[in-house]
């Protein structure tokens, strides 16, 4: 079974590798912008509606903290409330602590739609018609999803501190950039994870199922791990245990690393699994 | 010849899911027109996603150009259009928008060809897939087979949804495909299609490989349905009576009946009365695949 290809079939090339995975990042982004407008308005405006509450709460904030004093310490440690008269804790408590627990889902639909939601829907293979390594697809998704993670983030972060400029809460651009962007290592770390049960299992709905499972489970374990001294010892593994409070105390850089690590290994790990599995539409 | 596209008992198993493919020997010379036939579920699909690296042989080899199908996937799918059977386009994007894409994945800097057939089939590139009919998607599909211009086209029922006149300019292209040397390798149910442009006809039934035959052999063994319309009533046992004529009815006047053999002798009974009308239809594809396998069998119907 010895063909030598002829002339005009060995000029053939391939685009190169760099280029391919340019135009797969890019092509996705572009179709994620209208996602990403969304997701970052509804969070974003949320956040805002937050900063703008706090006016509200500001001048009553003693008697808020006195009233808060009634409840148990755990149960405020839980939700992370110290100082309702502090802006910065005000948002952690209404915004921060909670918004990984919405915005994973952007990369956990994103990544799990890219491999087995293509597959349901038989777009793979006019895409893989094309010569798009295996591996390239799973990384450009992976790119492309963290890419537009960090647009809604930034998007988050300036209806945010906008807000907080306008109605005139002393919120600094520093605190709000480091809270949205302490976001993005926590929620793409759900997205690989949806990336690698897209890639080895055949199943959208699967693909979307544990990781969503796992995020709640984890907020729950760390949540009530800070209260319960059952759960006490399995908090370090929730992710949200490393999560910390940014917009406060700043970015936890080994934290943030480590997360992204974590991440970066799911997607080799997909990478691996999706480069030796059948497809199938 | 060199050939396009070589597989040596090529298998993929599902396990006991699905019935894939096993032991298929094929061998498409490049240049040729090549129609890949069989029953829905034959094992087509599976054999052509085999060779482009989106499912994994469980036994066997395939070349496609002399590249190994499990090792250059990439490399065989840069020289390869292919048109999948059961495909979706992305319902956001349109046309325009898909090809731009797939020529940056290709490296492909000039779109004037996928321009020009697109308006030879009448491809609507500027309206969203989601607003396009089965027929106009089917167009795109074939556009983004062919736009770069590949050494191999493979084209899984390529004019299903199309209406005749598309499917005849498909034709035309098809044959120009031939004519600058291009190998196509296609599956259809379509047996006019396949007689017009396939030099040759490979038979798959039961995921195995049953038979390659130039198309002019394959037309050859296939039958005939007739039905004669006579002015007056004619006794059918005449025409039960001839070599070849199975499933007969009649009803005075009207005779149908199925002809495996020559139509002389049928023709010449049918003269002896005032013939109003004459139907010789070819059968579909299927029935061909179903005379074929009982007369490979020793079968008679």
């Amino acid at each position: 079974m010895s063909v030598v290809l002829n002339r005009g079939q060995k000029r053939r090339r391939t685009a190169r590798p760099g280029r391919t995975l340019f135009a797969l990042v890019t092509h996705t982004i572009r179709m994620q912008l209208r996602g990403v407008i969304i997701w970052g308005a509804a969070i974003g405006l949320y956040g805002a509606a937050m900063v703008a509450s706090f006016t509200a709460i500001e001048g009553s904030a003693d008697q808020l903290n006195q009233l808060m004093e009634a409840y148990p310490k755990g149960m405020l440690e839980a939700f992370g409330v110290t100082d309702l008269g502090d802006p910065a804790n005000y948002l952690h408590s209404q915004v921060f602590g909670l918004a990984p627990l919405a915005l994973s889902f952007f990369p956990i639909l994103a990544l799990a739609n890219a491999l087995a939601g293509a597959e349901e829907r038989g777009t793979i293979d006019v895409l893989l018609g094309n010569p798009l390594p295996r591996w390239q697809l799973v990384a450009g998704n992976f790119l492309a999803g963290a890419v537009s993670l960090l647009g809604i983030c930034a998007i988050v972060g300036l209806l945010t501190w906008g807000t907080a400029v306008l109605v005139d809460v002393e919120l600094s651009l520093r605190e709000v950039a480091e809270a949205v962007l302490n976001l993005w290592p926590i929620c793409i770390v759900f997205g690989a994870l949806a990336l690698l049960c897209s890639a080895s299992f055949h199943r959208r709905s699967l693909a979307i199922a544990i990781p969503a499972f796992l995020l709640f489970g984890m907020y729950l374990i760390d949540t009530i791990g800070r209260v319960s001294e059952d759960l006490e010892d399995w908090r370090p593994f929730s992710v949200f245990y490393f999560y910390g409070s940014a917009i406060e105390n700043g970015i936890d850089w080994t934290h943030f690393g480590s997360i992204t690590l974590v991440a970066l290994a799911l997607l080799l790990l997909a990478t691996l699994v999706f480069r030796r599995r059948d497809i199938y539409t | 010849m060199s050939l396009a596209i070589e597989t040596e008992k090529l298998t993929k198993a599902y396990g006991r899911r699905a019935r894939g493919i096993e032991d298929v020997d094929l061998a498409v010379d490049e240049g040729e027109v090549f129609g890949f036939l069989g029953p829905n579920g034959a094992g087509k699909t599976t054999t052509v996603r085999t060779l482009l690296g989106f499912l994994r042989p469980t036994g066997g080899r395939g070349e496609v150009f002399g590249l190994d199908i499990t090792k250059d996937s990439v490399e065989i799918r840069a020289r390869v259009g292919n048109l999948p059977g059961e495909f979706a386009l992305e319902d956001k994007m349109t046309g325009e928008g898909l090809l731009k894409y797939f020529a940056r994945l290709r490296g492909v800097g000039d779109l004037g060809y996928a321009h020009e057939i697109s308006e030879r089939l009448g491809a609507e590139l500027h309206r969203p897939m989601r607003r396009l009919s089965r027929g106009n998607k089917q167009k795109i599909g074939l556009v983004q087979a062919m736009f770069h211009r590949p050494p191999l086209l493979m084209l899984d029922e390529p004019t299903g949804g199309l209406d005749p006149l598309v499917q005849e300019e498909f034709l035309d292209i098809i044959e120009e495909v031939k004519a600058e040397g291009r190998t196509v390798f296609f599956s259809s149910h379509n047996l006019a299609e396949v007689e017009r442009v396939c030099d040759r006809v490979g038979i798959i039934r039961g995921g195995r490989l049953a038979a390659v035959e130039t198309t002019e052999t394959l037309i050859d063994k296939s039958f005939r349905h007739v039905v004669l319309t006579f002015a007056e009533d004619v006794d059918k046992e005449p025409f039960a009576a001839l070599s070849g004529v199975r499933n007969l009815r009649g009803d005075g006047k009207r005779i149908s009946f199925t002809l495996y053999d020559d139509p002389d002798e049928m023709v010449k009974l049918a003269a002896k009365h005032t013939l109003v009308n004459m139907e010789y239809e070819r059968p579909s594809l299927e029935e061909v695949f179903l005379t074929y396998y009982e007369r490979e069998n020793g079968e008679v119907r």
